[in-house]
């Protein structure tokens, strides 16, 4: 009954002849913050795609709480407790920020494709707009389109979007891609409290970032996973050392 | 709703205020209208305000550009109209005053039966599959006389049966009016209602990034159809007022002028706001009927007046209301009227001149008054001599005169446009 979260098989996925996933097996368990690294171009990206539905797979089983979920639209993941963020913000620009979020919570509180309910009154949809508005800390935002927001504002309504509906697996796609040193410490602070007893996955570039948040971590190169453990491990591994950048992870030590 | 909440209590407040004089104002209008000319144009705008508010549920709320949106309004006029005639003697006025339900119910199974195709897609596949139903339909129309009528179309008389509802029978057209007015006014506050709720919500997420979207658990294609569904509805009731209003329906109604024409209307009024449509179709109307009536050039006036909004204003006429109401807000209103007033007056000139012209030149290619000698041809109420170059070195000089005035004053009025807006935006932030 315990499957893990998510539970890849055989994944494979190529775009015309050439194979960008070649073969991906990986767990990640329940409750657990699991980072995925590798070089640009490994396939980190395409890996979320597949996993959200966003592509479809070539080969392979991906399995969401133990259910196999190859084949399902994005919604119907969605649906099934799957959020993800985008690398590129992908937000609802003419609409404020509070709209953003309401619209994220709409499914999730079982009010569908309703046109009989007024927005106005859903007391319940309007609190957790609110609660989530409040934890990004975009409150005093409210009514601003999300399209005139600063990067950093609309990095946080990405993730604000991605955790509203209360998903308990999230995948979030560099959260801190294009960020200063002070606005990945939030973000940082932020991804650690509202993906809090929930399962993370994520994608990210920066080192600091990887070594102090994850549980535990993937290093896949070239569509492959070479190595999936806890950091402290993966900082000595010697495959990681070859593969990966070594200079990256050393980077990552002077942040800690 | 919770205490706290008190000015969006004044706001609503506000709200019904405005709704109830807008009703007053249009139910009060025949009493200074009264000639039949301007009861039918009245009536023609109260359909036609349904019809472009249908419309921007699909384009400016759901960012669905339709070019065959004319199927719906057809449909519910056709079926209206073949019911009048059914009820025929056993008809009263209540069941013809609910006949735009009728429409509407047609309509929305067209947009069921269609809709499953159309929305399949969004973007510019949308956009050619509904021309090309828009198409078929409107070449059905002309294959099965039977139920479209042939080019005649097919005709009925709204006032069926014996007695009268409340003491309405339907006949005068000012009671016509008053059953558009009622049913206009009915439709309009349900399709804003539908944007305050969570259909009408997602539809403008769907909008603004499918993608996104379908990563919240909304399965975009549905969100399309069901607003093209319900978009299909209040076309189709639309319809069935414009079937009671003229008693005769024709394959025009469903073509891809009509598809056309509710385009521009919509898109002239403003598709960015709820009110925009309503704007668009009471002007295009008047413009359609008022200048149609005065000159054959008015397509060509049309066509100006709509690329002018295009590349000027393509938020449409809401877009400036808003934004002249931002600088009232800010104070900064005063400021600009008198730029205002003095662009107008260039601007007058140049469209006398061009106007001029144009006449002219329609009176000439309609070859009136050509190699006549002496032979005045009255254009625009004066007797103008056009095989003499007095009129047209006037009209030239006048539209030369206006255009670098125009240029002159214009550029003034646009740096003076240019500093308020900084002034706006700075006060903003």
């Amino acid at each position: 009954m315990n499957a893990p979260a998510i539970r890849i098989t055989g994944l494979k996925k190529n775009f015309g002849a050439s194979e960008i996933i070649r073969g991906v097996d990986l767990d990640i368990h329940r409750g657990e913050r699991h980072a995925i690294i590798g070089p640009n171009g490994a396939g980190k990206s395409t890996l979320f795609h597949l996993i959200s539905a966003r592509l479809p797979v070539s080969s392979g089983v991906i399995e969401l709480k133990g259910e196999n979920v190859i084949g399902l639209k994005p919604f119907e993941i969605n649906r099934k407790g799957l959020s993800r963020s985008f690398q590129i913000t992908n937000i609802f620009h003419n609409l404020s920020v509070f709209e953003n979020l309401r619209c994220a919570v709409l499914w999730s509180l079982g009010y569908r494709y309703s046109f009989w309910h007024r927005l106005a009154g859903l007391a319940d949809a309007r609190l957790r707009a609110e609660a989530v508005m409040e934890d990004i800390g975009l409150a005093d935002r409210r009514d601003t389109p999300a399209g005139i927001l600063s990067y950093a504002e609309q990095r946080a309504l990405e993730i604000g979007i991605t955790i509203a509906s209360g998903a308990d697996v999230i995948l979030l796609d560099e959260p801190t891609a294009g960020m200063s040193r002070s606005e990945t410490d939030d973000a940082v602070a932020l991804i650690r409290r509202v993906t809090e007893g929930k399962t993370l996955v994520m994608v990210e570039h920066d080192m600091g970032v990887v070594f102090g948040l994850a549980d535990r971590i993937s290093v896949l190169v070239y569509g492959q996973i070479i190595a999936t453990d806890a950091p402290a491990a993966i900082r000595c591994n010697a495959a990681v050392q070859e593969a990966y950048l070594g200079t990256s992870l050393h980077s990552g030590n002077e942040h800690e | 709703m919770t205490g706290s909440h008190i000015p969006e209590a004044v706001f609503r407040r506000g709200r019904i205020l405005l709704w109830g004089g807008c009703l007053a104002f249009a139910v009060a209008l025949p009493l200074v209208f009264k000639t039949g000319f301007l009861l039918s144009l009245l009536c023609q705008m109260g359909v036609m305000v349904v019809f472009a508010l249908s419309y921007n549920m699909l384009l400016g709320q759901t960012g669905l550009l339709s070019f065959g949106h004319a199927v719906y309004y057809g449909m519910g006029a056709f079926i209206s109209m073949h019911t009048l005639n059914l009820l025929g003697k056993d008809g009263g006025p209540l069941l013809v005053a609910l006949l735009p339900l009728v429409g509407g119910l047609a309509g929305l199974v067209a947009g069921v039966v269609l809709g499953y195709v159309t929305t399949k897609k969004a973007g510019t596949t949308f956009a050619m599959i509904s021309l090309g139903i828009g198409e078929l339909v409107a070449a059905c129309a002309l294959m099965f006389p039977g139920f479209f009528g042939g080019e005649g179309g097919i005709s009925g008389n709204r006032v069926v049966g014996k007695g009268n509802l409340l003491g309405f029978t339907w006949g005068p057209q000012v009671e016509m009016y008053g059953l558009i007015v009622a049913w206009a006014f009915l439709a309009t506050v349900a399709m804003f209602a539908l944007t305050q709720t969570p259909l009408g919500r997602m539809a403008n997420a769907v909008r603004d990034n499918p993608e996104r979207a379908e990563f919240v658990g909304y399965d975009t294609q549905r969100v399309r159809y069901l607003m093209l569904i319900l978009s299909g509805f209040f076309a189709g009731v639309a319809g069935g007022l414009t079937a009671l209003n003229y008693e005769i329906v024709t394959s025009e109604t469903l073509n891809a002028h009509t598809s056309g024409v509710v385009l521009l209307m919509t898109f002239v009024g403003g598709i960015g706001f709820f009110y925009g449509p309503i704007i668009g179709a009471i002007l295009v109307t008047v413009m359609q009927i008022v200048i149609g009536g005065m000159t054959q050039a008015w397509l060509l006036y049309f066509g100006s007046f709509f690329l002018f909004m295009v590349l000027m204003a393509p938020g449409g006429i809401a877009s400036v209301i808003s934004m002249q109401r931002n600088l009232w807000q800010a104070g900064l209103f005063g400021r600009m009227v008198p730029h205002y007033l003095a662009v107008a007056v260039p601007v007058l000139v140049l469209m006398a001149g061009l106007i001029g012209l144009i006449e002219m030149s329609y009176a000439l290619l309609a070859g009136e008054g050509v190699g006549a000698g002496d032979t005045a041809t009255r254009v625009m109420k004066m007797d103008l001599h056009l095989n003499t170059p007095g009129p047209w070195l006037t009209a030239v000089a006048v539209t030369a005169v206006g255009l670098a005035l125009t240029r002159w004053i214009g550029g003034r009025t646009r740096a003076a446009w240019n500093s308020t807006l900084s002034t706006l935006h700075g006060d903003r932030s």
